[in-house]
């Protein structure tokens, strides 16, 4: 103990005595130095999180404006080392894609049924947020949920917020954006050269990451994306076509990393036609989706966001929220043409008859009231319905379990998603603006629904945006304008059988006429 | 006609044979508490032999705290004076005068030596130097009058010891150029300030001098006759201009000394003096001997060392080059002193031919010139010159000697002037060790 004692005296006095005054003046400018090092290091960490955490969506003033290029957090997210969700690439990579392959895209995004607005660079659906370092885009709910329709081909398109978009092609939008990617001509050189030449102003800095990182990146991302979604774009399962998407399958390879290669290939065909969403209040407690696997609106939302490119950690709830509130209260198109006032009349009571039961009426939305014992909302047995089922089985029990581990631990963990045994009753509300008919789009107008499936079309084209007021549906006979393909739906395809749904087949003509004419006015 | 530069040179109390001395050059020969050896009465004897008429010693601290260097002999204490006897008898033999140079390095400490290790260097100023940043602290006025002293003891014993007389190390940024320059002298008090209270340290040693070792001694000054202070870093003060070291010169003739020896540059080395390249080769080899000197070592080590960084270095080193000759890089300056003072004037700064030595001597510019690496080259250039023929391997002015003084004895190791082989350099270098002390 005493000796211990001695020999750190001893050290102590040896250090002390071996500081000369030049030790101690270097001593006293390294401190200095250490100081100004560890500021500047702390400025350029400040500098560094300042551009790379920086998390900083575009605002909107207008809620119609944040519903058509607003974020809801489907940008990526996460850090510039890894980062986390969101399917398309930064911004000025986006722009300039289909210069950089215009062979795989000509005439654009708009040729995707994209709809451009002028005075926007990017189209209704894409929003903008500045993430990672850099401007994103990403996908929001008006890209799936925003249509046009023309009275005649030489007509501007009318553009209606929260209608399905019956022209949209998502799976080529998909197949373009990853192929586009992994094309020999996706090189530093060539985007960076792109996107300068475009107008894009990239700095010193900003080349060098793009090309040391955002590029190299960018592609593996969509090389493992490609791999895990591959075989829904490889043509070898249903193609979705215009206006459909197939909501879980995709969601099942992004979200939970399921192998769709392992999944039976019946399971992989799932498209269906994208909903309206307008009226959602009075929906609230209603069986949503088409199999009304879920009562609610806030999981249904949050769901469909993660169609859409979100994933629990990039999300923005808040932005989420406003869309969510404002299309509560929004309200259906009115029917653009006219209407025979005394045949809807006729019709009303022809549909108190067969129809009001599962469907509701024209006072939809605006009372809200349903009387009790009516099935509306509800899910109605596939056995007795009997239309296309492919849908219903692409939702499984094992993706719903799924389902229950996201966002754990939170208010937003999901709770209400079940796996159902039919479809769902829905309302009609803008009945007219959400052709083409049943959950899949096989049946081109009401009043080709009203009659018996043999009957119906059994090929016809989608995505054409010109009104039949007749049928009350889209022209379903255009197979090009302009250049622009529909697509050709055949509805012998597993997926897009267009039988069942037999009530008011077996009424008279003029009945069906009448309650199509009826059905103008919801 | 008889060469101007062979004809005697008469000071007061001195005669010398001709007109060219030897400059002061040090060199790390001596032993390490700065008692002499043999090596320096080689060293010594080498010029003498070689026809010069004097020879300035090496810078001789008058304290151990003043000194540059380890291995420099000093005259710091009475038990150095048979040493300096016995060199100076050496000297004697070949009719060649011995004039021994006083200095106290002040801040300017480039090797400081174990014994000078924990102490700051003694200056007029707190403020260290800027190039190598070595530190200091100014004197009180105690100490400054100890200092004196230690000047006017060193006068003592370079007499005792038979020498011809004592020259004061009042240039290249030693301590009298720490009093003397106005860019590094920051006192308030008597010994700061105008000119006469900056004048006053070294006139107060002259005065000291004079009393300890009476009228009959010879003693002079080197002295700068511009500072040049921001040669290297021009944010850097400018220094004394020629006026005001003009006046100077007068004071000091004023206060008793036999003789002015005109040089430039507040530090040493300077970009303007000694002339010539400053090799950064050697640099990177021996200025790690400076590491533990000053706070900036580091950084210069750094710019020597990096052959991207050099540039840098050269850009300031080189920035006032251009403004002075190689050969009489003052002499300019020497002419203007000599018109102001009647004691003689010498001037050193890079003579070697002696055409030029002819000119400045017989158009009056100064009366003699003193030479140090053109000698570290020839040690026999006098003979050379006396035979009006000028050296087959002149001295390149490349400052290898220079550099190399951090560490090693001291020599010409321009290694293209031994046809490129080093070995027979580093043979000749080390002929100061011959004859050895023991036989
Ligand atoms: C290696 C070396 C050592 C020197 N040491 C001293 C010295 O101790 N005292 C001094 O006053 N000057 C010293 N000087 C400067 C010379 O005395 C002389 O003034 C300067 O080198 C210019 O003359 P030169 O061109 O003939 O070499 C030294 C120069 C060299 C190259
Ligand atoms: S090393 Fe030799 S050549 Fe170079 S300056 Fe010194 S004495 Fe002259």
């Amino acid at each position: 103990m005493h000796e211990t004692q001695t020999v750190q005296k001893d050290r102590v006095l040896v250090d002390a005595v071996r500081t000369s005054p030049v030790d101690e003046d270097l001593l006293r400018f390294r401190r200095t130095a250490v100081i100004i090092v560890v500021a500047v290091l702390v400025v350029l960490l400040a500098l560094f999180l300042w551009r790379f955490r920086v998390d900083s969506p575009v605002t909107y003033k207008s809620d119609e404006d944040h519903f058509k290029y607003g974020s809801i957090g489907a940008e990526p997210g996460g850090s510039v080392f890894s980062p986390v969700g969101g399917v398309l690439p930064p911004y000025d990579i986006f722009r300039v894609l289909p210069d950089i392959c215009p062979d795989k895209l000509p005439g654009g995004y708009a040729s995707l049924g994209l709809i451009v607005e002028p005075g926007h660079d990017m189209p209704i659906g894409v929003s903008k947020r500045k993430r990672l370092g850099f401007e994103q885009v990403a996908l929001n709910c008006a890209g799936c949920h925003t249509g046009t329709y023309r009275a005649s081909p030489h007509d501007q398109p009318k553009i209606v917020l929260g209608m399905p978009a019956h022209s949209l092609d998502l799976q080529r939008f998909f197949d373009f954006v990853t192929s586009c990617t992994l094309d020999p001509r996706f090189t530093p050189d060539n985007v960076i050269g792109k996107i300068q030449a475009a107008g894009g102003d990239l700095g010193f800095i900003d080349r060098w990451l793009y090309r040391s990182q955002v590029i190299p990146t960018t592609r593996e991302s969509v090389l493992r994306l490609r791999a895990r979604v591959g075989p829904l774009l490889d043509g070898s399962v249903t193609q979705w076509g215009l206006g459909r998407v197939d909501t879980f399958n995709p969601y099942k390879a992004i979200q939970f990393n399921w192998r769709l290669q392992d999944l039976p290939r019946s399971e992989l065909i799932g498209a269906s036609d994208y909903p309206a969403l307008w009226n959602q209040k009075p929906r609230d407690g209603m069986q949503l989706h088409w199999d009304g696997n879920n009562t609610s609106l806030a999981e249904r939302n949050l769901s469909a966001a993660l169609g859409a490119g979100v994933t629990p950690v990039t999300v923005d709830h808040a932005r989420l929220n406003r869309v969510r509130d404002w299309i509560k209260d929004l309200r259906p198109p009115r029917y653009p043409f006219a209407i025979d006032e005394a045949l809807a009349a006729k019709g009303e009571t022809a549909y108190r008859e067969h129809c009001v039961r599962c469907h509701a009426d024209h006072r939809f939305g605006v009372d809200g009231h349903l009387e009790k014992g009516w099935l509306v909302g509800e899910v109605d047995p596939i056995e007795r319905i009997g239309t296309d089922r492919y849908r219903l089985d692409s939702y499984t029990l094992a993706f719903a379990s799924n389902q229950y581990t996201l966002y754990p631990h939170s208010e937003h963990q999901f709770r209400n998603f079940r796996k159902t045994n039919g479809y769902a009753n829905q309302p009609l509300d803008g009945i007219w603006a959400r052709a083409p008919y049943l959950h899949n789009g096989s049946v081109p107008t009401l009043r080709d629904l009203l009659e018996p499936p043999e009957a119906r079309p059994k090929l016809f084209y989608r995505g054409y945006d010109v009104y039949d007021p007749e049928k009350v549906g889209f022209r379903s006979d255009v197979a090009e304008e302009k250049g622009r393909r529909y697509f050709a739906f055949d509805t012998s395809v597993p997926g897009n059988g267009n039988g069942g749904h037999l009530y008011g087949t077996r009424l008279p003509a003029e009945d069906k006429q009448a309650i199509v004419e009826y059905m103008k006015k919801f | 006609m008889e060469d101007v530069i062979f004809q005697p040179l008469k000071f007061r109390n001195l005669t010398v044979k001709n007109r060219l001395f030897r400059s002061s050059i040090s060199g790390r020969w001596d032993n390490y508490n700065g008692s002499g050896s043999q090596a320096r009465i080689n060293w010594e004897t080498k010029f003498a032999r070689g026809g010069i008429g004097a020879i300035i010693t090496s810078f001789v601290p008058v304290h151990i705290r003043g000194r540059i260097m380890p291995n420099y002999a000093m005259i710091d204490h009475d038990d150095k004076i048979p040493f300096w006897r016995a060199v100076g008898n050496a000297v004697h033999e070949y009719d060649c005068r011995f004039i021994m140079q006083l200095s106290h390095s002040g801040r300017q400490r480039d090797v400081p030596g174990a014994e000078n290790l924990m102490n700051r260097a003694l200056s007029s100023t707190d403020t260290m130097d800027s190039f190598h940043g070595l530190l200091c602290q100014a004197m009180t006025l105690q100490e400054i009058k100890q200092t004196i002293d230690h000047f006017a003891q060193g006068a003592r014993r370079a007499r005792e010891a038979g020498l011809d007389g004592v020259e004061l190390h009042a240039s290249h940024g030693y301590l009298f150029t720490q009093f003397l320059s106005s860019a590094i002298n920051d006192r308030k008090d008597e010994y700061g300030g105008p000119l006469e209270n900056r004048a006053r340290f070294l006139l107060d040693v002259i005065h000291a001098i004079r009393r300890e070792v009476g009228r009959d001694f010879h003693l002079q000054v080197k002295i700068n006759a511009v500072d040049n202070n921001n040669a290297l870093y021009p944010w850097e003060k400018k220094g004394n201009t020629l006026e005001e070291s003009i006046q100077i010169c007068k004071w000091v003739e004023q206060a008793g000394a036999d003789a002015l020896h005109v040089s430039i540059g507040s530090m040493f080395p300077h970009p303007q003096l000694p002339s010539g390249g400053f090799p950064l080769d050697e640099a990177n080899w021996w200025y790690g001997n400076m590491l533990s000197a000053g706070v900036r070592g580091y950084f210069n080590y750094t710019l020597f060392h990096y052959k991207l960084l050099r540039p840098l270095f050269y850009a300031f080193w080189n920035r006032t080059k251009k403004e002075r000759p190689l050969e009489g890089v003052c002499a300019e300056e020497a002419r203007e002193v000599k018109k102001a003072v009647s004691i003689p004037v010498i001037n050193t700064g890079g003579y070697q031919s002696g055409a030029l030595i002819r000119k400045v001597i017989s158009e009056g510019w100064c009366d003699g010139v003193t030479i140090a690496r053109p000698l570290i080259a020839n040690n026999d250039l006098p003979h050379i010159l006396q035979r009006g023929e000028e050296p087959d391997r002149p001295c390149s002015f490349c400052n290898r000697c220079l550099v190399n003084a951090l560490g090693n004895p001291l020599g010409c190791y321009d290694v293209r002037r031994y046809n490129g082989d080093r070995d027979a350099m580093i043979r000749e270098v080390m002929t100061v060790y011959d004859p050895a002390p023991f036989r």
